[in-house]
């Protein structure tokens, strides 16, 4: 096939040796991200609600939302529905 | 085509042929022509209603054939091709049978036009998938299979109530749309039956607790054929039902909260069908043609990067021995293909611009938009926080990366597997890319554009910030070998339950009452000693001593089937489809 799986596995070997730069890409794009939703025009037309209103909307809401499910699955989880393996024998 | 034959005979009669194929060679062949000539007869389907039989009375309708139901077979034949050459390896004629009657079965449930042709199919699916849990052939799997078929016949009698419920209603067994203000006790009771197998809460837990005990090879099918054929038929009779579209929601929500806490692979793919199929019953739900199209789309969609992952998973657990997440690691330098193929289902599964989820799942989300359930819409974004997040970034990370080197260093699968990911993977790509190959395909006239720059910011948005806030919290996801509790405990504990008021309190009883008998017994017995001890030698003690020995009988033959004589089973199965082959074909 001239394909050589290895070369996925040097690829990645790049991008983990360099995780600064990769970390400041990633930054850089978040941020390009958000610039991208507030310049964007509003479809006046079909921006009902304030979901399609509010700058960067779902950049909070998914921080939030994020956060939030993690905490709670693993709160709930550790309050009361993990069981050892051999809970049901 | 005037002339219409049933895509299920190929899988029937196949399954037929196949244990008397011999060689290695002709029998991988046979395996993977039965879905290939499946797919050309799909291909050169056209509408109509075929296979029309009166029976007793009633009218048995095999081919009802219109577009909704042309966009499951479509899948249904890919994904068996692409399920078989993923099994290709198994060596077991009986795990390809029972694959191969599991999907026959669900294509004779997708064509069915009347109740009744949908439950008798609708059963042979249970009882031929449940074969794909038991040929695990380990302890748990074979009480995992006993449960998954116990759960499948209670679902099948609610169906059967409401559809004869029904048919004493209206005298006729047609399987159309229901209109939600006329629906009674019949109508709901059939919408439970096929909520079951759609794993709509509370009628899910049969599904997390079956599917991560099937054989690597059986989940891959097991993921895709139950829970659309039961999105197929709730789509077909079910739409604009409000309960659907709320419980829906709740399911993608419900699903993607046990995916964060789960540890074993297949675990947390499982709770994210209940999650996906959520999607689709909500849209199911909701009712517009935009929701309809997207629940057929996502059905689509869903079911193969759903395969792809469940194979990405598989050959992990082939391969490594186990699909835990606390036990693997550092797997990309050792299985690199396996992370390429399984990281394209993830993404699509989340939804990623240019892959399968991001032109199918959105249509169901702007259908909720669309008619102003923004509280809808906001808990399918929330769900699709959570899949990018446990499917996406969490497996990925725990499985493939995390630890420097790993624990169990395994190897890619075998070439059959490899090449079954790539292609279900090149699928998922170019569904992404090019949506409208799937959008010709759907029943309803909405058309939508996924590819806008205002759904563009909002996926990418929701996507890229989930992944910011898993980098930052990844410490709180490492997995822990534990196991969570779901509504499953209530049927599980239960026979536990049983058993120790079966020790305690009845048997209390029971010894109090032999005291009883024999201090009364005993003062009887000196007045009327003959009698009583006839009576006590012939009557009790044949009563007792026989029922012992029916139960010791029985339970000796309980004890023959679940030490795993599938060849016996599938003996009697075969036998039960030769018949309803016959049937099939009759006329045809």
């Amino acid at each position: 096939m001239g394909f050589d799986k290895m070369e996925i596995v040097k690829y990645i070997e790049i991008l983990r040796n360099n995780m600064k730069t990769l970390k400041k890409v990633l930054i850089a794009y978040l941020v390009a991200l958000v610039l991208f939703d507030v310049l964007l025009p509003r479809d006046e037309a079909h921006a009902h609600y304030f979901v399609d209103k509010v700058w960067a909307y779902w950049t909070f809401f998914s921080i939030a939302g994020c956060f939030l499910l993690i905490k709670v699955a693993k709160g709930i989880a550790h309050t009361f529905l993990s069981k050892d393996e051999d809970y049901y024998g | 085509m005037d002339r219409w034959l049933h895509p299920a005979i190929f899988f029937f009669l196949g399954s037929l042929i196949l244990p008397f194929v011999k060689g290695e060679k002709a029998k991988k062949f046979l395996i993977l022509l039965i879905p290939a000539l499946s797919i050309v007869d799909v291909a050169l389907m056209g509408e109509g209603v075929y296979g029309v039989y009166n029976f007793l009375g009633t009218t048995l309708t095999f081919g009802r054939v219109d577009k909704l139901s042309l966009v499951f077979a479509w899948v249904f034949v890919i994904m068996a091709f692409l399920g078989a050459l993923y099994a290709l390896h198994v060596k077991e004629d009986g795990h390809h049978i029972a694959a191969n009657f599991y999907v026959g079965s669900s294509l004779g449930a997708i064509f069915g036009g009347d109740y009744l042709t949908v439950f008798i199919f609708w059963e042979i699916m249970a009882f031929s998938s449940v074969f794909l849990v038991w040929y695990r052939k380990e302890r748990r799997s074979i009480e995992a299979g006993y449960r998954y078929l116990l759960v499948h016949v209670f679902g099948g009698l609610l169906f059967f109530a409401g559809m004869m419920l029904y048919y004493y209603k209206t005298g006729s067994l047609a399987f159309d749309r229901i209109l939600p203000d006329r629906a009674g006790l019949a109508e709901y009771l059939i919408l439970a039956g096929f909520s079951l197998n759609a794993a709509v809460l509370p009628l899910h837990a049969w599904l997390p607790d079956a599917y991560p005990e099937a054989t690597v090879e059986g989940a891959v099918f097991m993921c895709a054929f139950t829970t659309k054929t039961a999105v197929y038929v709730l789509a077909r009779g079910f739409p604009g039902f409000e309960v659907l579209a709320i419980l829906g929601t709740a399911m993608t929500v419900y699903g993607v909260f046990y995916a964060v806490i789960e540890n074993d692979m297949r675990r947390v793919l499982a709770y994210h069908i209940i999650s996906q199929v959520g999607y689709m019953v909500a849209g199911v739900g909701i009712g517009t043609e935009l929701s309809l199209n997207g629940a057929c789309a996502h059905a689509f969609a869903h079911i193969l990067y759903k395969a792809l992952l469940f194979m990405g998973a598989g050959a992990v657990l082939y391969m490594a021995g186990t699909a835990k997440l606390s036990k693997l690691g550092g797997l990309y330098r050792y299985m690199p293909l396996t992370m390429v193929f399984y990281v394209v289902g993830a993404i699509s599964i989340s939804g990623f611009p240019l892959f399968s989820g991001f032109v199918s799942k959105s249509m169901i989300v702007a259908s909720a938009h669309e008619k102003g359930r923004i509280m809808l819409m906001s808990l399918m974004n929330l769900a699709g926080i959570g899949t990018f997040l446990s499917v996406g970034l969490k497996v990925t990370y725990f499985a493939f990366f995390s630890k420097e080197e790993a624990p169990i260093k395994a190897k890619e699968p075998p070439k059959n597997m490899l090449w079954s990911m790539g292609l279900t993977s090149f699928l998922c790509f170019a569904i992404g890319v090019y949506p409208k190959m799937l959008y010709v395909l759907l029943p309803y006239g909405a058309e939508y554009h996924p590819y806008t720059l205002s759904h563009l910011s909002e996926v990418l948005q929701i996507l890229s910030f989930t992944g910011l806030v898993f980098f930052l919290l990844v410490h709180k996801l490492t997995p822990e070998e534990k196991i969570n509790l779901d509504l499953d405990y209530f049927y599980r504990k239960g026979g536990w339950l049983f058993l120790r008021l079966d020790e305690k309190v009845i048997a209390v009883i029971d010894a109090f009452w032999g005291e009883l008998y024999k201090l009364l017994g005993l003062r009887l017995l000196f007045k009327k000693a003959d009698f009583s001890y006839g009576f006590d030698r012939l009557v009790i003690d044949g009563i007792v001593d026989g029922s012992a020995e029916a139960a010791r009988g029985l339970g000796g033959f309980v004890k023959r089937l679940q030490t795993g004589r599938v060849q016996a089973y599938i003996g009697l199965s075969l036998l039960i489809f030769v018949f309803v082959v016959w049937f099939l074909i009759y006329g045809l």
